[in-house]
């Protein structure tokens, strides 16, 4: 078993005592035994993910996720307002999207913070193109998106890994 | 005190639900039905599980409430992602007044 495969054993096991709640022979045998499997079936998804972060990284990624939060808090006030007070009928937007995102896990992280912001929803990507599709629903959310702080925090975080994976000489 | 703080979280979290509701009949298409649902899913979620947090006696059950609130901030984007391509690919169209805006 290779170190990625053990760390997602390592978690998968971990998850399946806390959430079971009983530490006893039966549990973790069980745990173990299914575990192991799961990292089985999924061996061909092992090179796609990422690897650990750094505490660096961490850190960052940390800062990333509280810049969310807040974010995903301001956008329901503000789907809120729209939902009460504004005219439905003034319309949506759908746009493309083109961040300097080169990682998968970078793109899969973008997608996941632009959905999870009530307003804007990651319709499709184009690996291809490297260009998301994104439904907003007003124009002024679709626009402060070309300028989204999150998108330059996701590329700084992909800037650390690469710079740690490519040590400079 | 806590008592308090659980009780403006959890009528957070029923107004966040109300609103998610109200978007679900309110708005004119699929999409952006899905903008107002997603009120709910995220800032309802997210109050109800911090008022469960506050709640909790252990902290193994604490533990098990931020498992379940991480999960589900991943899950909700992805199911809302399919949804909306699946939206695409079946060709239901927005209403006449959205717009298409290219970088």
């Amino acid at each position: 078993m290779d170190k990625k495969s053990f760390i997602l054993f390592s978690f998968l096991f971990i998850f399946w005592i806390v959430i079971s709640g009983i530490v006893d022979l039966q549990h973790i045998i069980v745990g173990i035994f299914v575990s192991l499997l799961t990292v089985w079936f999924w061996k061909d998804l092992n090179p796609k993910l990422p690897s650990i972060l750094s505490p660096k990284e961490l850190l960052h990624f940390g800062r990333c996720i509280i810049m969310l939060v807040g974010y995903v808090i301001k956008s329901n006030i503000d789907v809120i307002k729209i939902l009460l007070f504004s005219d439905l009928s003034a319309g949506s937007i759908f746009l493309e999207l083109e961040p300097d995102i080169k990682s998968e896990w970078g793109r899969v992280l973008l997608a996941n913070c632009i959905t999870i912001t009530p307003g804007t929803i990651t319709v499709d990507f184009n690996p291809e193109t490297n260009k998301f599709t994104v439904h907003a629903l007003t124009r002024e959310t679709g626009a402060a998106l070309y300028d989204w702080r999150i998108i330059t925090e996701i590329k700084n975080l992909e800037t650390l890994v690469q710079r740690r994976k490519t040590p400079c000489c | 005190m806590i008592e308090g703080i659980v009780t403006i979280c959890f009528i957070g979290s029923f107004l966040a639900f109300a609103f998610g509701t109200l978007g679900l009949f309110k708005f004119p298409d699929p999409y952006t039905r899905m903008h107002g649902v997603g009120v709910g899913d995220t800032l309802g979620v997210g109050l109800m599980g911090i008022g469960l947090l506050l709640l909790s006696p252990t902290w193994i059950l604490r533990f098990k409430l931020i498992f379940i609130l991480v999960l589900f901030w991943i899950i909700n984007p992805t199911m809302s992602h399919l949804i909306a391509k699946a939206a695409v690919m079946c060709g239901i169209n927005p209403t006449k007044t959205t717009r298409m805006r290219k970088e």
